[in-house]
């Protein structure tokens, strides 16, 4: 009798279970549509799928104030929670104060917004560290270079967090190097200034030892500058320019597998996406989250990229 | 030529002030920047300008029949995107750069047609439009990004006869654009309109086709455009060429052109554009902070500025006491 009985409530509470999943509805706030954004949104997309819940997508194509109206347009759509990629962190604070007051739990995904008083979990890259994996590899690489070390530095946008820890965590990397000069050329992500920058950078400094690309879509553009220049040799001999960089996109995997640039750091998209999921999960249900959820990213080089292939968003499948 | 004939011909010129802001901020950069005056550096300028030139070249004709358009941008990023695919599809270079460079001129021909059949302000039209074509391009590639074969970095870095393939593409876009402007209708007609859109159709002007075709050649324009920038980034990248338009924009009116249409040159267009990116090429070559990148780009426009309108403000007095001496007399 007492099994039948546990069999009936098991039976019930999956029927129950069952019935909230398909009550759930998740609004995406995405800040804008590029390659390793819409690697993270197939992963909260592939989780919703999975547990069953619905998702209501809307992008803001960078417009601070468009993606406050369409945060306020989700809480009128009354969803169960709201997965928000902020535009800017100051800026989207006023709408997610609306959400606050309309019951419906936040969290923030790929980039933080660590003073806001609404979002109740983080997930996303620790991007100081996917900085410091390439500053390591570059120490590493340049061991016993004699003189002076000329560094290009191709930084991301001076407003993404993302952008500036990497560059921190780069520089946090390459500590043990001596006698080391940084040049740093702003990209604003975009690969066009980079390789302009990249130009003008080996105008000024032709002994430049080592590259680093705040993202690895930046890679082809330094490529070209090298080629133009004649200085395109590829990793292991002599007078190779060090390349690192940070992403995983299809470029970079190119770049390595083929043996131009020697490193690159790859976020885990996917496993960000599901996670971000598993959390509003978790707030649903009731259960306590942590405020700040890292995705740790892997350093793959040369000798193993081609191997792990499966585990970088951006190679071929 | 007298020489004070041949002054008052060059003071005359629009294209003098920004070419006089130009020298001088070359002269301080090659003060402070040994590399700055190296042949390498020069042809890396124009290289890094050719992009912005090309387009300003067609926005020109836009902006003298007192027109504008925002979506050549969005022009560019979905016509590269259109490159990209058909190449990943077929492989077929000439079928990818036909298709390209048709599909830039009618989408800048269907701007020129929804300006001049819905009579709205062409703001508000080609911001519409770039909405379009920007969403078109994301669709298009899901917000991918897409290599292009590597031959294809020929027409962004090679070299024909010692020269940048960019730069030559540049001259004769520039050649053909000098020509039109001033050895056509399309251009005398684009100057009539602007100067006076009203005096235009009183004289029976074709306005509506000139427009049209104005529009279509700046679309053809951001489509070439489009092609040195894929082939000078070694892919497709979402969201390549958004935000250009304003750069563009900037470079033809900083070379002289009036907002208000009717008076303009693509001279001054290109020394505009080529103005535009010595800024960054001085902060570049300086190692400067990129937190002071945008305050500077401020302050040298402003200061480009000011010397177009001291120029502007030297030349109306000279007008003025030629005009007075011709009452005298």
């Amino acid at each position: 009798m007492k099994k039948i009985l546990g069999a009936a409530a098991s039976a019930a509470i999956l029927l129950s279970s069952q019935a909230n999943a398909a009550d759930v509805t998740i609004g995406l706030a995405v800040d804008q549509l590029f390659e390793s954004r819409v690697a993270v949104n197939n992963g909260i997309h592939a989780e919703a799928k999975d547990r069953g819940y619905k998702v209501v997508e809307v992008v803001a194509d960078g417009d601070a104030q468009q993606q406050n109206a369409q945060i306020q347009s989700l809480i009128a759509q009354g969803v169960s929670a709201i997965l928000v990629c902020a535009v800017d962190q100051n800026t989207v604070e006023r709408a997610l104060v609306a959400a606050k007051r309309a019951d419906i739990p936040v969290v923030a995904y790929d980039r933080d917004l660590p003073d806001s008083a609404v979002v109740q979990s983080f997930v996303g890259p620790d991007s100081k560290v996917d900085g410091r994996l390439a500053g390591e590899y570059t120490a590493k690489a340049l061991a016993g270079y004699e003189g002076q070390i000329n560094i290009l530095e191709l930084i991301g946008a001076l407003n993404d967090q993302n952008g500036i820890d990497r560059s921190a965590g780069f520089r946090e990397g390459i500590a043990s190097l001596k006698d080391v000069n940084i040049i740093e050329v702003p990209t604003d992500w975009d690969s066009a200034r980079a390789l302009s920058g990249t130009q003008n950078a080996f105008q000024a400094t032709p002994n430049i030892a080592a590259v680093f690309a705040a993202t690895d879509t930046h890679i082809p553009a330094v490529e070209t500058v090298l080629t133009d220049l004649g200085r395109l040799v590829p990793v292991g001999e002599k007078d190779h320019v060090v390349i690192t960089g940070v992403n995983g996109s299809r470029d970079g995997y190119d770049a390595v597998v083929n043996g131009t640039a020697d490193a690159f750091v790859v976020m885990g998209t996917e496993a960000t996406g599901r996670k971000a999921v598993e959390l509003v999960a978790n707030i649903l249900d009731g259960k306590a989250v942590e405020r700040t959820n890292y995705v740790g990213g892997n350093l793959y080089t040369g000798a193993d990229a081609a191997a792990n292939a499966a585990k970088i968003w951006g190679a071929p499948k | 030529m007298q020489p004070k004939r041949l002054q008052t011909i060059v003071s005359r010129q629009k294209w003098v002030a920004i070419a006089v802001a130009t020298i001088v901020l070359a002269g301080v950069l090659s003060v402070v920047s040994p590399v700055f005056l190296t042949l390498s550096n020069f042809q890396a300028i124009l290289v890094q300008s050719s992009v912005t030139a090309i387009m300003a070249v067609g926005m020109t004709f836009i902006i003298l029949t007192a027109g504008i358009d925002i979506s050549v941008g969005a022009i560019l990023f979905v016509t590269s995107a259109l490159f990209a695919q058909l190449m990943l599809v077929t492989g077929n270079y000439a079928l990818a750069f036909s298709v390209t460079l048709i599909s830039a001129t009618v989408l800048g021909l269907l701007n020129g047609l929804l300006v001049v059949r819905f009579a709205v302000s062409p703001l508000i039209t080609t911001l519409a439009t770039y909405s379009i074509y920007r969403g078109a391009a994301i669709h298009l590639t899901g917000a991918q990004n897409i290599p292009v074969p590597r031959e294809m970095g020929f027409l962004g870095n090679g070299r024909l006869w010692g020269i940048p393939v960019p730069i030559l593409v540049l001259i004769v876009i520039v050649i053909i654009g000098v020509y039109i402007l001033n050895h056509t209708r399309l251009g005398v007609y684009a100057r009539a309109i602007g100067n006076s859109d009203r005096s235009a159709r009183e004289t029976s002007l074709p306005v509506a086709r000139i427009t049209v075709l104005v529009y279509a050649l700046s679309g053809f324009m951001a489509g070439v455009a489009g092609l040195i920038l894929l082939a000078r980034v070694g892919g497709l990248q979402s969201g390549i060429g958004i935000g250009i338009e304003f750069t563009v924009i900037a470079a033809v009116i900083l070379g002289g052109t009036k907002l208000t249409g009717g008076s303009g040159t693509i001279v001054g267009s290109v020394i505009g554009a080529v103005f535009l990116v010595l800024i960054d090429n001085g902060l570049n070559l300086l190692n400067a902070s990129p937190y002071i990148y945008d305050m500077v780009r401020g302050a040298v426009l402003m200061a480009a500025v000011a010397i177009d309108r001291y120029s502007a403000f030297r030349q109306s007095v000279v007008l003025e006491a030629r005009r007075e001496a011709r009452i005298v007399d």
